[in-house]
Protein backbone atom coordinates (compact mmCIF):
# COMPACT_ATOMS: atom_id res chain seq x y z
CA UNK A 1 0.00 0.00 0.00
CA UNK A 2 1.54 3.52 -0.80
CA UNK A 3 2.16 6.23 1.76
CA UNK A 4 -0.85 8.39 1.30
CA UNK A 5 -0.22 12.18 2.97
CA UNK A 6 -2.14 15.38 2.85
CA UNK A 7 -1.21 18.86 3.65
CA UNK A 8 -1.30 19.48 7.00
CA UNK A 9 -4.21 21.69 7.78
CA UNK A 10 -3.11 25.17 9.74
CA UNK A 11 -2.57 25.01 12.82
CA UNK A 12 -5.84 26.42 14.31
CA UNK A 13 -6.32 27.84 17.77
CA UNK A 14 -8.13 24.28 19.07
CA UNK A 15 -5.70 21.66 17.69
CA UNK A 16 -2.71 24.46 19.17
CA UNK A 17 -4.73 23.98 22.77
CA UNK A 18 -5.53 20.52 22.37
CA UNK A 19 -1.73 20.05 21.69
CA UNK A 20 -1.01 22.54 24.42
CA UNK A 21 -2.97 21.00 27.16
CA UNK A 22 -1.29 17.56 26.44
CA UNK A 23 2.54 18.71 26.70
CA UNK A 24 1.72 20.96 29.74
CA UNK A 25 0.08 18.46 31.63
CA UNK A 26 3.33 16.32 30.58
CA UNK A 27 5.53 18.78 31.47
CA UNK A 28 3.62 19.76 35.25
CA UNK A 29 4.82 15.86 35.53
CA UNK A 30 8.24 15.85 34.09
CA UNK A 31 8.88 19.26 36.28
CA UNK A 32 7.51 17.95 39.50
CA UNK A 33 9.76 14.76 39.31
CA UNK A 34 12.59 16.91 38.33
CA UNK A 35 11.89 19.14 41.59
CA UNK A 36 11.72 16.06 43.65
CA UNK A 37 14.65 13.85 42.52
CA UNK A 38 16.73 17.10 42.60
CA UNK A 39 15.31 17.70 46.68
CA UNK A 40 16.26 14.05 47.41
CA UNK A 41 19.81 14.51 45.73
CA UNK A 42 20.08 17.83 47.78
CA UNK A 43 19.54 15.25 51.16
CA UNK A 44 15.65 16.11 51.45
CA UNK A 45 15.16 12.80 52.76
CA UNK A 46 16.70 13.97 56.34
CA UNK A 47 15.55 17.35 55.90
CA UNK A 48 11.96 17.54 55.06
CA UNK A 49 8.95 15.39 55.65
CA UNK A 50 6.79 13.78 52.94
CA UNK A 51 4.12 16.45 52.56
CA UNK A 52 6.95 19.35 52.11
CA UNK A 53 8.95 17.51 49.97
CA UNK A 54 6.26 17.05 47.28
CA UNK A 55 4.73 20.79 48.09
CA UNK A 56 8.23 21.50 46.93
CA UNK A 57 8.44 19.28 43.81
CA UNK A 58 5.29 20.72 42.80
CA UNK A 59 6.31 24.50 43.14
CA UNK A 60 9.54 24.92 45.09
CA UNK A 61 9.60 28.18 46.47
CA UNK A 62 11.68 29.15 49.29
CA UNK A 63 9.21 29.99 51.63
CA UNK A 64 7.57 25.95 51.56
CA UNK A 65 10.97 24.75 53.00
CA UNK A 66 11.82 27.60 55.32
CA UNK A 67 10.45 25.78 58.49
CA UNK A 68 11.93 22.65 57.55
CA UNK A 69 15.46 21.15 59.20
CA UNK A 70 17.10 22.72 56.33
CA UNK A 71 20.06 24.97 58.03
CA UNK A 72 20.48 27.78 55.49
CA UNK A 73 17.91 27.49 52.19
CA UNK A 74 19.88 30.34 50.38
CA UNK A 75 22.62 28.65 48.35
CA UNK A 76 20.67 25.29 47.16
CA UNK A 77 17.02 25.52 48.00
CA UNK A 78 16.37 29.47 46.96
CA UNK A 79 17.94 30.35 43.39
CA UNK A 80 17.83 31.79 39.91
CA UNK A 81 17.46 27.87 38.86
CA UNK A 82 14.56 27.16 41.35
CA UNK A 83 12.84 30.30 40.37
CA UNK A 84 13.16 29.34 36.55
CA UNK A 85 11.00 25.80 37.41
CA UNK A 86 8.98 27.78 39.81
CA UNK A 87 7.73 29.83 36.49
CA UNK A 88 7.72 27.00 34.33
CA UNK A 89 5.27 25.12 36.52
CA UNK A 90 2.84 28.02 37.01
CA UNK A 91 3.24 28.99 33.74
CA UNK A 92 1.92 25.41 32.66
CA UNK A 93 -0.82 24.86 35.55
CA UNK A 94 -2.29 27.96 34.77
CA UNK A 95 -2.45 27.74 31.45
CA UNK A 96 -3.96 24.31 31.57
CA UNK A 97 -6.23 25.19 34.03
CA UNK A 98 -7.71 28.27 32.39
CA UNK A 99 -7.14 26.60 28.83
CA UNK A 100 -9.80 23.92 30.76
CA UNK A 101 -12.02 26.52 31.55
CA UNK A 102 -12.18 28.10 28.39
CA UNK A 103 -12.84 24.38 26.47
CA UNK A 104 -15.79 23.73 29.42
CA UNK A 105 -17.63 27.05 28.61
CA UNK A 106 -17.16 26.68 24.63
CA UNK A 107 -18.58 23.20 25.27
CA UNK A 108 -21.78 25.20 26.21
CA UNK A 109 -22.01 28.57 24.38
CA UNK A 110 -22.13 28.21 20.96
CA UNK A 111 -21.07 31.10 17.93
CA UNK A 112 -22.46 34.15 19.97
CA UNK A 113 -21.66 37.22 21.75
CA UNK A 114 -21.18 35.41 24.99
CA UNK A 115 -18.89 33.55 23.27
CA UNK A 116 -16.42 35.97 22.88
CA UNK A 117 -17.01 38.51 26.21
CA UNK A 118 -16.02 34.90 27.93
CA UNK A 119 -13.50 33.82 25.91
CA UNK A 120 -11.98 37.44 27.29
CA UNK A 121 -12.98 37.38 31.19
CA UNK A 122 -11.21 33.90 30.80
CA UNK A 123 -7.65 35.32 29.09
CA UNK A 124 -7.67 37.93 31.33
CA UNK A 125 -7.97 36.13 34.71
CA UNK A 126 -5.10 33.92 32.85
CA UNK A 127 -3.09 36.99 32.89
CA UNK A 128 -4.01 38.32 36.10
CA UNK A 129 -3.16 35.01 37.70
CA UNK A 130 -0.14 35.13 35.88
CA UNK A 131 1.07 38.26 36.92
CA UNK A 132 0.28 37.59 40.26
CA UNK A 133 2.52 34.30 40.20
CA UNK A 134 5.79 35.78 38.79
CA UNK A 135 5.17 38.49 41.34
CA UNK A 136 5.27 35.95 44.28
CA UNK A 137 8.02 34.10 42.59
CA UNK A 138 10.44 37.00 42.57
CA UNK A 139 9.12 38.60 45.49
CA UNK A 140 9.67 35.41 47.52
CA UNK B 1 -45.07 -11.85 30.75
CA UNK B 2 -46.43 -8.35 31.61
CA UNK B 3 -44.22 -5.81 30.99
CA UNK B 4 -44.61 -2.23 31.74
CA UNK B 5 -43.77 0.33 28.64
CA UNK B 6 -42.89 4.11 30.42
CA UNK B 7 -42.74 6.63 27.15
CA UNK B 8 -42.07 10.11 27.26
CA UNK B 9 -44.87 11.84 25.09
CA UNK B 10 -45.22 15.03 23.58
CA UNK B 11 -47.65 16.31 21.17
CA UNK B 12 -46.83 20.40 20.27
CA UNK B 13 -50.65 20.92 19.57
CA UNK B 14 -51.96 19.54 23.31
CA UNK B 15 -48.84 19.58 25.75
CA UNK B 16 -46.82 22.40 27.24
CA UNK B 17 -44.22 19.63 27.79
CA UNK B 18 -43.28 15.96 27.78
CA UNK B 19 -44.78 13.82 30.04
CA UNK B 20 -44.66 9.98 30.51
CA UNK B 21 -47.87 7.90 29.70
CA UNK B 22 -47.70 4.67 31.19
CA UNK B 23 -48.64 1.23 29.27
CA UNK B 24 -48.95 -1.89 30.33
CA UNK B 25 -48.00 -4.51 27.26
CA UNK B 26 -48.19 -8.72 26.89
CA UNK B 27 -44.94 -9.51 25.82
CA UNK B 28 -42.25 -12.56 25.48
CA UNK B 29 -38.66 -12.13 26.20
CA UNK B 30 -37.92 -12.78 22.01
CA UNK B 31 -39.76 -9.64 21.65
CA UNK B 32 -38.27 -6.74 20.31
CA UNK B 33 -38.71 -3.02 21.76
CA UNK B 34 -40.41 -2.51 18.58
CA UNK B 35 -42.46 -5.15 18.58
CA UNK B 36 -43.67 -3.16 22.24
CA UNK B 37 -44.12 -0.18 20.27
CA UNK B 38 -46.12 -1.38 17.46
CA UNK B 39 -48.65 -3.01 19.68
CA UNK B 40 -48.99 -0.48 21.94
CA UNK B 41 -49.78 1.85 18.43
CA UNK B 42 -51.82 -0.52 17.46
CA UNK B 43 -53.67 -1.76 20.49
CA UNK B 44 -53.84 0.76 22.76
CA UNK B 45 -52.83 4.19 21.51
CA UNK B 46 -53.16 5.22 17.88
CA UNK B 47 -51.48 8.05 18.70
CA UNK B 48 -48.01 7.41 19.76
CA UNK B 49 -45.38 8.54 17.17
CA UNK B 50 -42.49 6.95 16.36
CA UNK B 51 -40.24 6.35 13.25
CA UNK B 52 -39.48 2.94 12.19
CA UNK B 53 -38.88 1.24 8.75
CA UNK B 54 -36.94 -1.81 7.86
CA UNK B 55 -37.38 -3.41 11.42
CA UNK B 56 -34.07 -5.06 10.91
CA UNK B 57 -31.18 -2.65 11.92
CA UNK B 58 -30.03 -1.19 8.85
CA UNK B 59 -32.06 1.75 7.85
CA UNK B 60 -31.72 3.30 11.15
CA UNK B 61 -34.91 4.48 11.55
CA UNK B 62 -35.82 3.99 14.89
CA UNK B 63 -33.08 5.18 17.03
CA UNK B 64 -33.96 5.90 20.65
CA UNK B 65 -32.90 6.01 24.55
CA UNK B 66 -34.39 2.74 25.90
CA UNK B 67 -33.67 2.58 29.40
CA UNK B 68 -31.05 5.34 29.30
CA UNK B 69 -29.24 3.73 26.87
CA UNK B 70 -29.41 5.41 22.69
CA UNK B 71 -30.51 1.95 20.84
CA UNK B 72 -32.33 1.01 18.00
CA UNK B 73 -35.84 -0.40 19.02
CA UNK B 74 -35.77 -3.08 16.68
CA UNK B 75 -32.37 -4.50 17.74
CA UNK B 76 -33.25 -5.00 21.49
CA UNK B 77 -34.73 -7.69 22.79
CA UNK B 78 -36.78 -7.74 26.02
CA UNK B 79 -34.67 -10.35 27.73
CA UNK B 80 -31.65 -8.22 26.69
CA UNK B 81 -32.56 -5.41 29.10
CA UNK B 82 -32.84 -7.45 32.46
CA UNK B 83 -36.27 -5.22 33.41
CA UNK B 84 -39.87 -5.91 33.39
CA UNK B 85 -40.06 -1.83 33.22
CA UNK B 86 -39.35 0.00 29.84
CA UNK B 87 -38.67 3.47 29.64
CA UNK B 88 -38.80 4.85 25.87
CA UNK B 89 -37.51 8.36 25.54
CA UNK B 90 -36.47 10.00 22.24
CA UNK B 91 -33.40 10.77 21.57
CA UNK B 92 -31.53 13.81 23.79
CA UNK B 93 -29.71 16.74 21.51
CA UNK B 94 -32.07 17.14 18.68
CA UNK B 95 -35.68 19.16 19.29
CA UNK B 96 -39.01 17.14 19.56
CA UNK B 97 -41.33 16.74 16.80
CA UNK B 98 -43.73 14.29 18.11
CA UNK B 99 -43.24 11.81 20.72
CA UNK B 100 -40.09 9.80 20.06
CA UNK B 101 -39.76 11.36 16.73
CA UNK B 102 -36.94 13.68 16.50
CA UNK B 103 -36.07 16.25 13.91
CA UNK B 104 -32.88 15.13 12.52
CA UNK B 105 -32.18 18.37 10.37
CA UNK B 106 -29.12 19.46 12.57
CA UNK B 107 -27.84 16.15 12.56
CA UNK B 108 -27.88 16.21 8.70
CA UNK B 109 -26.45 19.39 8.30
CA UNK B 110 -23.35 18.91 10.32
CA UNK B 111 -23.71 15.34 8.45
CA UNK B 112 -23.65 17.30 4.79
CA UNK B 113 -20.96 19.83 5.94
CA UNK B 114 -17.86 17.26 5.68
CA UNK B 115 -18.50 16.59 2.29
CA UNK B 116 -19.82 12.60 3.06
CA UNK B 117 -19.34 11.90 -1.32
CA UNK B 118 -16.33 10.51 -3.21
CA UNK B 119 -14.35 13.66 -4.62
CA UNK B 120 -12.14 12.95 -7.62
CA UNK B 121 -11.67 15.35 -10.68
CA UNK B 122 -8.97 13.02 -12.05
CA UNK B 123 -10.16 11.88 -15.46
CA UNK B 124 -11.96 8.75 -15.01
CA UNK B 125 -10.52 4.86 -16.32
CA UNK B 126 -12.18 3.19 -18.74
CA UNK B 127 -13.65 0.46 -16.30
CA UNK B 128 -13.68 1.62 -12.28
CA UNK B 129 -10.56 3.28 -9.80
CA UNK B 130 -8.64 0.58 -8.90
CA UNK B 131 -7.95 0.22 -5.03
CA UNK B 132 -6.14 -2.68 -2.96
CA UNK B 133 -7.92 -4.90 -0.31
CA UNK B 134 -5.70 -3.30 2.39
CA UNK B 135 -6.41 0.21 1.32
CA UNK B 136 -10.46 -1.02 1.01
CA UNK B 137 -9.91 -2.21 4.71
CA UNK B 138 -8.14 1.06 5.98
CA UNK B 139 -12.00 2.75 6.33
CA UNK B 140 -13.92 -0.74 6.11
CA UNK B 141 -15.35 -0.19 9.41
CA UNK B 142 -16.31 3.64 9.29
CA UNK B 143 -18.76 2.37 6.42
CA UNK B 144 -21.11 0.31 8.43
CA UNK B 145 -22.20 3.73 9.58
CA UNK B 146 -25.99 4.06 8.96
CA UNK B 147 -27.27 7.42 10.00
CA UNK B 148 -29.47 6.82 12.75
CA UNK B 149 -27.71 9.77 15.38
CA UNK B 150 -27.42 7.03 18.13
CA UNK B 151 -23.91 7.88 18.62
CA UNK B 152 -23.92 11.85 18.07
CA UNK B 153 -26.98 12.31 20.37
CA UNK B 154 -25.16 10.10 23.17
CA UNK B 155 -22.45 12.83 23.09
CA UNK B 156 -22.68 14.90 26.24
CA UNK B 157 -20.42 17.57 24.03
CA UNK B 158 -23.75 17.27 21.48
CA UNK B 159 -25.72 17.51 23.87
CA UNK B 160 -24.02 20.89 25.94
CA UNK B 161 -23.82 22.85 22.36
CA UNK B 162 -25.35 21.53 18.94
CA UNK B 163 -22.90 23.35 16.58
CA UNK B 164 -20.37 20.43 17.74
CA UNK B 165 -20.13 18.93 14.40
CA UNK B 166 -20.61 15.31 16.05
CA UNK B 167 -19.41 11.90 16.10
CA UNK B 168 -21.61 10.52 13.22
CA UNK B 169 -20.01 13.32 10.77
CA UNK B 170 -16.88 12.64 11.57
CA UNK B 171 -17.07 9.40 11.18
CA UNK B 172 -18.83 9.79 7.76
CA UNK B 173 -15.50 12.19 6.78
CA UNK B 174 -13.52 9.57 7.82
CA UNK B 175 -14.86 6.91 5.71
CA UNK B 176 -14.00 9.26 2.58
CA UNK B 177 -10.62 10.60 4.49
CA UNK B 178 -8.82 7.26 4.40
CA UNK B 179 -10.41 6.54 0.80
CA UNK B 180 -7.71 5.95 -1.11
CA UNK B 181 -9.98 7.39 -4.11
CA UNK B 182 -11.05 10.37 -2.49
CA UNK B 183 -8.82 13.53 -3.73
CA UNK B 184 -10.96 16.06 -0.63
CA UNK B 185 -9.50 14.54 2.43
CA UNK B 186 -7.62 17.78 2.94
CA UNK B 187 -11.17 20.16 2.80
CA UNK B 188 -12.27 17.84 5.26
CA UNK B 189 -9.88 17.54 7.54
CA UNK B 190 -9.66 21.37 7.56
CA UNK B 191 -13.53 21.70 8.30
CA UNK B 192 -12.99 19.01 11.52
CA UNK B 193 -9.83 21.43 12.40
CA UNK B 194 -12.76 24.48 12.91
CA UNK B 195 -13.45 25.10 16.40
CA UNK B 196 -16.59 22.99 16.68
CA UNK B 197 -14.49 20.21 14.75
CA UNK B 198 -12.66 17.17 16.01
CA UNK B 199 -11.08 18.82 19.12
CA UNK B 200 -14.49 19.10 20.69
CA UNK B 201 -14.78 15.34 21.18
CA UNK B 202 -13.53 14.81 24.91
CA UNK B 203 -12.84 10.94 24.49
CA UNK B 204 -15.73 10.43 26.55
CA UNK B 205 -16.98 6.94 24.78
CA UNK B 206 -20.66 7.40 24.81
CA UNK B 207 -20.94 7.11 20.86
CA UNK B 208 -18.71 3.72 20.59
CA UNK B 209 -21.08 1.99 23.37
CA UNK B 210 -24.32 3.60 21.21
CA UNK B 211 -23.08 2.86 18.13
CA UNK B 212 -25.73 -0.59 17.11
CA UNK B 213 -23.21 -1.39 14.05
CA UNK B 214 -20.05 -1.42 16.75
CA UNK B 215 -18.22 0.87 14.87
CA UNK B 216 -14.88 2.20 16.62
CA UNK B 217 -16.17 5.89 16.83
CA UNK B 218 -13.62 7.05 19.58
CA UNK B 219 -11.11 5.16 17.45
CA UNK B 220 -12.19 7.03 14.12
CA UNK B 221 -12.17 10.13 15.90
CA UNK B 222 -8.35 9.54 17.09
CA UNK B 223 -7.16 8.78 13.53
CA UNK B 224 -8.69 11.88 12.24
CA UNK B 225 -7.38 14.10 15.05
CA UNK B 226 -3.61 12.24 14.46
CA UNK B 227 -4.29 13.06 10.61
CA UNK B 228 -4.34 16.64 11.22
CA UNK B 229 -1.37 16.55 13.10
CA UNK B 230 0.50 14.95 10.83
CA UNK B 231 -1.23 14.84 7.21
CA UNK B 232 -0.65 10.97 7.29
CA UNK B 233 -3.50 9.44 5.65
CA UNK B 234 -2.12 6.11 6.81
Amino acid sequence: MRTRTVPQPAMSFEYTLWIFTRISGLGMLGLGLIGFVTALIMNARNLLDMNTLLRWSFFPNPNHVVNSNIPDISPGWSNAYWQVMEMLIVFFGISHGFNGLRVIIEDFIGHSLWQTILRGAVFLLWLFFLIIAVYVILAS
Amino acid sequence: MKVTVKILRYDPEKDQRPHYQTYQVDAEPTDWVLDLLERIKGDQDGSLSFRRSCAHGICGSDAMRINGMNRLACKTLLQDLHSHTIVVEPLLGLPIIKDLVVDMEPFFDHYKSVMPYLVNDEQAPMRERLQSPAERERFDDTTKCILCAACTTSCPSFWANGDYIGPAAIVNAHRFIFDSRDRASSERLRILNGQFGVFRCHTIFNCTQACPREIQITKAIGEVKKAIATGNLD
